[in-house]
């Protein structure tokens, strides 16, 4: 492999697994707060809100 | 879909989103700088290119386990004493020790692409390279660790009893090229040495550790608020399976 191959194979590796890692960590995050229906909860508390305040 | 956009909100804030924005453009800047205006080497040619991300990714590796040690170190000082029995200084130490992994994989790889231009070979186990290995196994066997069924505590203590077991092995790692006689060069950089490297290549070595810097920082804290969500899902499967324990007891009975 001559110098600028190894080059940009090197910085496209690196780019790449660190790219992926990022992905893997945000797409987790998402994942388990759907999971846990953290917006569910935040969505009926925003509906209770806009009910409490029609009714008043 | 606002569940995802909820949920998104758990590990991203405004100073976040801003952290992830900078680490993009400072990784974008760190490319063109090393890519393009650095200039090559008179010895290495275009090789030394791999220095802007070989060198970076281990000095970002070497804090994120001294990160790991230190939460570490005040996990076992404050487990008992606080109410939440030190589970953020926990947090902090898997999640760092995760990214340092990651960033030991990259100078391992990067190391072995420059090895093979500059020495004609992918590997040799000499000083330097072992230790690094061996840095990056210890570390692994440490997040193994971290998943092995136990009590949540209990699992805790043993982990941070062997990040601080793993960590004796940083120092050899970096004065490895000094203590013995290694196929790798001496630091390019240390401290009350005059550095190796002057100029532009200086300036883009310390550039793209910034920025290096900026996105492991980003990393560490995304995925220290993915750890507690991983937390909070365990502990509402375990509230679950205890409440269907009982309602099936209460029924046979």
């Amino acid at each position: 492999m001559s110098e600028v191959a190894t080059v940009v194979v090197g910085w496209g590796i690196t780019f790449v697994a660190l790219a992926t890692y990022s992905t893997w960590v945000v797409l987790r995050g998402k994942g388990i707060g759907q999971e846990l229906g953290i917006g569910e909860i935040e969505q009926s508390d925003v509906e209770k809100d806009t009910s409490a305040t029609t009714d008043s | 879909m606002p569940g995802a956009n909820s949920a998104a909100k758990m590990t991203a804030t405004p100073v976040t989103r801003v952290l992830g924005v900078s680490a993009l453009a400072a990784t974008a800047l760190m490319a063109v700088l090393g890519l393009i205006v650095s200039p090559p080497d008179v010895i290495q040619g275009e090789a030394v290119r791999m220095l802007y991300v070989h060198v970076p990714s281990i000095w970002i590796a070497y804090g994120s386990f001294a990160l790991t040690s230190t939460s570490s170190v005040l996990f076992l000082r404050r487990s008992r004493r606080r109410a939440d029995q030190g589970r953020h200084y926990d947090r902090l130490a898997g999640s760092a020790a995760e990214v340092g992994v990651v960033f030991t994989a990259i100078t391992l790889i990067t190391g072995m692409l420059w090895g093979k231009v500059t020495w004609g070979t992918y590997w040799q186990w000499d000083a330097r390279l072992t230790t690094t290995v061996l840095l990056f196994v210890t570390y692994l066997g440490y997040l193994a660790l971290r998943r092995l069924p136990a009590e949540p505590t209990v699992r805790s203590r043993r982990a941070a009893v062997m990040a601080l077991i793993s960590f004796v092995n940083v120092p050899i790692v970096h004065y490895s090229v000094d203590w013995w006689r290694t196929l790798h060069q001496k630091a390019s950089l240390s401290v009350g040495r005059r550095p190796e490297i002057t100029g532009e290549m200086y300036w883009t070595l310390l550039y793209s550790t910034l920025a290096v810097t900026i996105l492991a920082t980003w990393l560490i804290i995304h995925r220290y608020r993915v750890i507690r969500l991983e937390e909070l899902r365990d502990e509402e499967g375990l509230e679950a399976l205890i409440a269907s324990r009982l309602n099936k007891d209460v029924g046979s009975h």
